[in-house]
């Protein structure tokens, strides 16, 4: 095996993993399409990682961050829904990169392409799944308890509005993470897909959030995997293993 | 503040918007009390409630006794029936582990609970999901309980065996109530006080002295009798 494959495995292995678990909280807050609409929103980002050769993660990260404050500002000053705000933001982000982006790295930036994922690259996207994972984990209990009754999660002495800020943050990392492995278009299907699947088959909250994080990367694996004998592109054939996941999944829904 | 008050609240003013919800109010709770907010849809109970716990800002003084541990059981609590959360799950995210579990929800009258905390919140009928988050608030032992309308939307046989789980458990661990209720019944005639409500206060006493015809009509604006 040889090593570059044996990093776009890590890589996948590492953020399918968090996307999944954290798409079982994004699922539960009824936030799927946030991921989706988010990924779009990188796309300036993304495209301008491609032409200057660094890090598309590195590129989307920034302007992840400054959308999600458009929207939070335009929420404000405007009280439109959430939902078309992002859907502003995220037209406008697609159009700005599409004036510059080089038409030889479009299907690279909607689709992603980790066959390229150097050691650096690897190691530091370990290592920020890890550390997302952990702080996952410890506000997932709190989120879930807010979403079923915000008062009762603030009497508890639950800072709501600060779990809430810290895990736009992780989803704004996964994002731009995801955004590697499956690119700005199909990065959605990271976080809603496994989730779903593993709800279907959970009869608890562990085995909802554990399986989802599971399922998102044994998606990763197996995709990278087929990558590997077909030559076809990875993130739409992780995209695919997912969405079987999924339809198995139904077979075990009560 | 006398040693036995657990709450003092004076000239409470609370607005919503720019609606005035609530006028000038000034009650308190002493130690073990049972106090009843009685008031018509819309009277503003649920909107005290909720600011003695600080969720709204207001004016004037609530003044709690200093590092009380206060349980509140809301009126919104509901559950998508398709969330794979269940009962154990659930008082785990108050680290409350099985051992103590098992006999708050035998306190609230759930009937072989070692079976019933595998069970998904979603699937629970709003009776038992009810009770399952009255045993999740009291099982780390508040002293003093706030419950906002706990039997609405439950048939009367479960109000009535709600009420009477609720009335042994104030019996065995005598924390002090706040109970908010559109309706006078029988829980009215365990309290200590009873606060009728609408917007302003109407009157303020003695269960006795307050549940008269009279006033009745006075606080629903027609005629009630128990």
């Amino acid at each position: 095996m040889d090593t570059q494959f044996l990093y776009s495995l890590i890589t996948g292995i590492f953020i399918g993993g968090v996307a999944g678990y954290l798409g079982s909280l994004m699922i539960t807050k009824r936030m799927a399409l946030v991921g989706d609409a988010l990924g779009h929103v990188a796309l300036p980002g993304v495209a301008l990682a491609l032409i200057y050769g660094f890090s598309v993660s590195l590129g989307a990260f920034p302007t992840l961050i400054l959308g999600i404050i458009l929207i939070w500002l335009f929420e404000m000053r405007t009280k439109l829904p959430m939902e078309a705000l992002t859907g502003i933001v995220f037209t406008a982000s697609v159009a700005i990169a599409f004036l510059f982006l080089p038409e030889e790295k479009v299907s690279t930036a909607l689709i992603g392409d980790i066959s390229q994922v150097g050691f650096w690259d690897t190691l530091v996207s370990a290592i920020l799944c890890i550390l997302t994972f952990l702080v996952l984990l410890k506000i997932f209990s709190k989120i879930i308890l807010a979403n079923l009754s915000e008062n009762l999660a603030k009497v508890e002495h639950i800072k709501v509005e600060r779990y809430n800020f810290i895990y736009l943050v992780c989803i704004a990392i996964v994002v731009a993470l995801g955004i590697k492995v499956t690119g700005s278009l199909l990065m959605g299907a990271l976080v809603i897909t496994p989730a779903a699947a593993a709800r279907n088959f959970a009869r608890s909250l562990s085995q909802y959030s554990y399986g989802a994080l599971l399922i998102g990367s044994i998606c990763c694996v197996l995709g990278i995997l087929a990558f590997k004998f077909f030559t076809l592109p990875a993130g739409p054939l992780i995209v695919l293993i997912a969405s079987l996941i999924f339809l198995v999944s139904l077979i075990f829904k009560k | 503040m006398e040693k036995d008050i657990v709450l003092k609240v004076e000239n409470l003013n609370v607005e919503l918007g720019r609606e005035k919800v609530i006028e000038d109010l000034s009650f308190d709770l002493g130690e073990k009390e049972i106090l009843v907010l009685l008031g018509p849809n819309g009277a503003g109970k649920s909107v005290l409630l909720r600011t003695l716990l600080g969720l709204h800002p207001f004016k004037g003084e609530i003044n709690w006794k200093k590092n009380i541990h206060i349980g509140y059981v809301p009126d919104d609590f509901d559950v998508p029936p398709d969330l794979p959360l269940n009962v154990k799950e659930f008082f785990h995210f108050k680290r409350i582990n099985l051992p103590e579990i098992l006999p708050a929800l035998q306190w609230v009258g759930i009937e072989n609970p070692s079976k019933f905390v595998g069970k998904r919140l979603g699937t629970l009928s709003r009776g038992q999901l009810r009770r399952t988050v009255i045993a999740w608030v009291l099982v780390d032992r508040p002293s003093v309980i706030l419950l906002d309308e706990p039997m609405v939307g439950i048939d009367i046989q479960g109000r009535e065996s709600i009420y009477n789980s609720l009335v042994k458990i104030w019996q065995k661990q005598n924390q002090a109530i706040i109970l908010v209720s559109h309706e006078i019944g029988e829980v009215v005639k365990k309290a200590d006080k009873i606060l009728a409500l609408n917007k302003k206060k109407l009157f303020y006493g003695k269960p006795e002295e307050i549940i008269t015809p009279q006033n009745l009509a006075k606080i629903y604006g027609y005629a009630i009798s128990l």
